[in-house]
């Protein structure tokens, strides 16, 4: 197995990568692996103190549940996983205050004041309610690691993968037109009155047309061993971190496999 | 009411994008143009910016039970 990175915006949190001499049962684990097994923190309770803004409690704490949270995996554990069994410490819960009393205007995001500099909104500017004239807002958030599958909430990213294409011109094409005409990735070219290959896009195309029904010489087909990834980042983790969490976790679920066959004999 | 925190669909971060994206739009720039160049590359995402109305001004007004 092999992989080469295509691509790894960090500021848009993009990252895409050609997974090479795999299968798709190993592409799909990643993938899910990635969507659902890495934690990230994320707002799970809200106490209110108050709030008479035109937005219910729930709607606000849903709002707050979803901010994603730039997430250190260092210092903080699963809440099943803490050595206070899940009663609440300093090592998995986070308090997060936001007191809005100025009277109107929109409530943003950074205005949660969070008990850990590395550990507070992505995005500043979010707005989470707006207030008018004598509208307050006062309240205490509890964030707390969790896991996607139990709430996309926590998820850390949008990942997804297709077959890597394969595009053969294998003989003379005659109507190099018609191609390009349906050719809505632009992978195809004329040069010299000849259908070529725009090799830098090959990637991009997305595997949707038939080719072979306008030319029996154009073959577009789809690689059964290597895949291409993209991984968009909501934020808390960035892409890097992502993939090796999760494969961290892969060789964890891996180990816990091999203990229980060793005891089921 | 008020720009959803994330899209519905793909769960993509988007409400810090919206004051910018009135603020454009306003001044008379291309709703398209916009998206493009905040990034929402997915119609799940568009759909939520071209289909939201931001009615909590006129809502904040009445009382609330
Ligand atoms: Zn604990
Ligand atoms: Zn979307």
């Amino acid at each position: 197995m092999e992989i080469r990175v295509l691509d790894n915006n960090k500021e848009q949190g993009k990252l895409s990568f050609i997974l090479k001499d795999s299968n798709p049962i190993f592409a799909n684990t990643l993938r899910r692996l990635m969507i659902d097994e890495v934690p990230t923190m994320a707002i799970d309770e809200v106490e209110f103190s108050k709030n008479n803004s035109i937005l219910y409690d729930e709607m606000i704490a849903h709002r707050l549940g979803l901010i994603p949270l730039k997430t250190d995996l260092k210092s903080y554990n699963l809440p099943e996983k803490c050595k206070c069994e899940g009663k609440g410490c300093n090592r998995c819960q986070l308090k997060l205050v936001l007191r809005a009393t100025k009277g109107s205007g929109v409530v943003y995001a950074s205005e949660l004041k969070s008990k850990d500099p590395a550990v507070k909104p992505v995005f500043a500017e979010m707005p989470i309610v707006k207030l008018l004239k004598g509208q307050t807002l006062e309240l205490e958030a509890t964030a707390v690691l969790g896991k996607g599958k139990q709430h996309m909430k926590w998820s850390p990213c949008h990942a997804y993968y297709k077959y890597r294409p394969i595009i053969e011109i294998t003989g003379d094409v005659k109507n190099p037109e018609a191609i390009i005409e349906v050719d809505h990735n632009n992978i195809f070219e004329i040069k010299d009155r000849k259908l070529v290959v725009n090799k830098d896009r090959v990637l991009e195309c997305d595997l949707s047309l038939d080719y072979s029904q306008i030319d029996k010489n154009v073959k577009v087909t789809a690689s059964d061993t290597d895949f291409v990834f993209y991984i968009e980042s909501f934020g808390q983790l960035s892409g890097k971190e992502i993939i090796n969490k999760a494969m961290d976790i892969f060789d964890e679920q891996l180990d816990e496999l091999a203990e229980e066959l060793k005891k089921a004999k | 009411m008020i720009i959803p925190i994330r899209c519905f669909s793909c769960g993509k971060p988007i409400a810090h994008l919206w004051e910018s994206y009135v603020e454009r739009v306003n001044k008379g720039e291309d709703r398209k143009k916009v998206m493009d160049e905040l990034g929402l590359q997915r119609y799940c995402c568009r759909s939520v910016f071209l289909g939201h109305v931001d009615l909590i001004d006129t809502a904040a007004q009445f009382k609330k039970f």
